[in-house]
């Protein structure tokens, strides 16, 4: 890839974060923001000197230890914040390719000499891998205000700032385990990803209701015809069980991404997405 | 000179609806070639395929390439200017220049903001807060900047007052066209392109009805305001058109030569209106 290449491809990520802030930085921050608000109120309920010693016990418990060992704890506050670039993702990739053409402006990217295999491929990137940076950098933020606050506090309670920062760096780890979480799972999900895509390239009215629709229309469709619900349970089988979305350890990250049912999946997205990239060229 | 465009049967169906019904068009480079046409007659369709934004039936090359196959390549040398409203309203102005500067090979930054600062377009505004005819300006400021062989506008100025619309086409001829470049303007407002014409198609229900260079529209095209005893006469030589003007008749001929005319009135070439409203008569007419 020349640099040009590079630099056009920045460029068209560059344009889907500009365009989808709301759904990039608006949204976590807002999480984060709600947080910190509802935790400070959590702390004025507590008495001072309960607050102190459980403060000590912290610290306590994270001195001397490894970060990384330490960092599961920390995946369980960034819940919300998957849960929210779960759904902005699934606004982002339904309505993506659609709005173009609704308001028209599908003219002037495509006056430009773009292919629409590097417009779709720069989507699926910016989900993928561009999105969840921004969430982990606002989750960083939310971290690096409540360490202040919590030396602060620290000082003021004679409490061991040493442990405090281990705690710190636990946390920091858990950044990485939370941003390699968001990766694995976009590839987990990734036919959901294939599939809104496709619809959003097709639909020329309510893309949401056309993905969702044929899905079901679908499903319907295989169990009359062919007495079976292999679509049905293959989806169940990808989306109930709340641990396929979160890795506690770093040591499963291989095992997460090269198994059966994860390639499967990348194969079947692959499909889809190439089918939203032809969608995109033929439907005018 | 060889042809910057060459189009042959071009075919395209939008249901039951015919937009192209059989489009055969040659437009030479260097030229400037106006699309004219009613509503619904194809122009958009037709410049759509030749930039590869819609499929269509036929041969087709567009400087060298067929827009089908490599529309994204092509896109490298020539550059599209559709109606006012295709510029993404939620960008800024500095923005769309990062973007244009990011993605276009041949984008010249420099020559951009040049063109811009001699408009009152602010570069951190966002286009849904400027004005239709700035964001025309903005448009051709970018367009301008980028070294294309062929500029397409579909109806570039629908919308703007007088004052942009007489700016843009002045822009046009005196920034852009070089006398190499191409460019093929489809717009309904045939008076106040007519002049820069050297090229002109007439699309009529999907099919070319006309394609001349203005050159030789006067040995083709006479209007005759014929003397009120020499109307049998005119009618029997075979008009395409003819019409009430200022209470004598005004008959446009296609193919006699001027000296059989003559005889019957005063000679003028036909304005591109009216040949334009004339072929499509002589179309609806038979």
């Amino acid at each position: 890839m020349d640099k040009f290449a590079i630099l056009q491809f920045y460029g068209l990520i560059k344009r889907e974060v500009l365009e989808h802030r709301n759904l990039f930085i608006g949204a976590p921050a807002v999480v984060a923001l709600l947080l910190l608000v509802a935790t400070t109120w959590a702390v004025t309920q507590v008495d001072e000197s309960q607050l102190a010693e459980g403060l000590r016990y912290v610290s306590v418990l994270f001195d001397g230890l490894s970060p990384f060992d330490m960092a599961p704890f920390f995946m369980l506050l960034a819940v919300p914040f998957y849960l929210t670039l779960y759904v902005c993702s699934v606004i982002y990739l339904i309505n993506t390719l659609y709005q173009d053409r609704k308001e028209m402006s599908v003219l002037f990217w495509q006056s430009m000499p773009v292919s629409n295999l590097q417009t779709v491929l720069s989507k699926i990137v910016t989900i993928v891998l561009v999105a969840p940076i921004f969430y982990v950098l606002i989750i960083f933020a939310m971290y690096l205000i409540a360490m202040v606050w919590l030396t602060i506090l620290g000082i003021s309670n004679d409490v061991d700032l040493v442990g405090i920062g281990y705690m710190f760096l636990a946390a920091i780890a858990s950044l990485v385990l939370i941003y390699i979480s968001a990766f694995v799972t976009s590839l987990w999900l990734l036919p959901s990803v294939g599939w809104l895509l496709l619809f959003s390239a097709f639909a020329k009215k309510t893309p949401l209701l056309w993905a969702g629709g044929v899905f079901i229309l679908v499903g319907f469709l295989e169990d009359f015809i062919f007495g079976t619900q292999f679509l049905a349970n293959w989806v169940a089988s990808r989306t109930s069980d709340p641990n396929q979305y979160l890795i506690f350890e770093f040591q499963s990250i291989f095992e997460r991404i090269f198994n059966y049912d994860t390639l499967f999946g990348i194969v079947v997205g692959g499909i889809l997405i190439v089918g939203a990239v032809f969608m995109r060229r033929f439907t005018d | 000179m060889s042809n910057i465009v060459e189009a042959k049967s071009l075919r395209k169906n939008y249901g039951n609806f015919t937009a192209l019904d059989g489009v055969d068009l040659t437009i030479p480079r260097g030229a400037i070639c106006g699309l004219i046409g009613p509503n619904g007659a194809g122009k958009t369709t037709t410049l759509k395929a030749l930039i590869g934004l819609c499929d269509v039936e036929g041969e087709l090359s567009v400087a060298g390439r067929d827009p089908r196959i490599a529309r994204h390549k092509l896109m490298e040398d020539v550059c599209f200017i559709a109606d006012v409203g295709i510029l993404p309203k939620w960008l800024k102005v500095s923005h769309v220049i990062d973007y244009v500067e990011a993605v276009h090979p041949r984008f010249d930054r420099k020559k951009a903001e040049k063109f811009l600062s001699t408009t009152d377009i602010p570069a951190n505004k966002r286009i849904k807060n400027l004005s239709k005819g700035m964001v025309t300006q903005l448009h051709l400021a970018l367009v301008m900047a980028i070294e294309v062989q062929l500029l397409v506008l579909d109806e570039p100025t629908l919308g703007l007052d007088i004052i942009y619309r007489k700016e843009f086409y002045d822009r046009l001829l005196n920034d852009f066209y070089d006398g190499n470049r191409t460019i093929i303007i489809s717009t309904h407002q045939v008076e106040e392109i007519e002049t820069l014409l050297s090229h002109l198609v007439f699309i009529n229900k999907g099919k070319i009805v006309l394609d001349s260079s203005m050159s030789d529209l006067p040995d083709i095209y006479t209007e005759v305001l014929v003397d009120a005893d020499k109307v049998a006469q005119a009618d029997a030589v075979g008009p395409i058109y003819v019409r009430e003007l200022l209470g004598k008749k005004s008959y446009t001929f296609e193919a006699v030569p001027r000296e059989q005319l003559e005889v019957l009135g005063e000679l003028h070439t036909p304005s591109v209106a009216d040949l334009f409203v004339a072929k499509l008569k002589e179309e609806k007419h038979g």
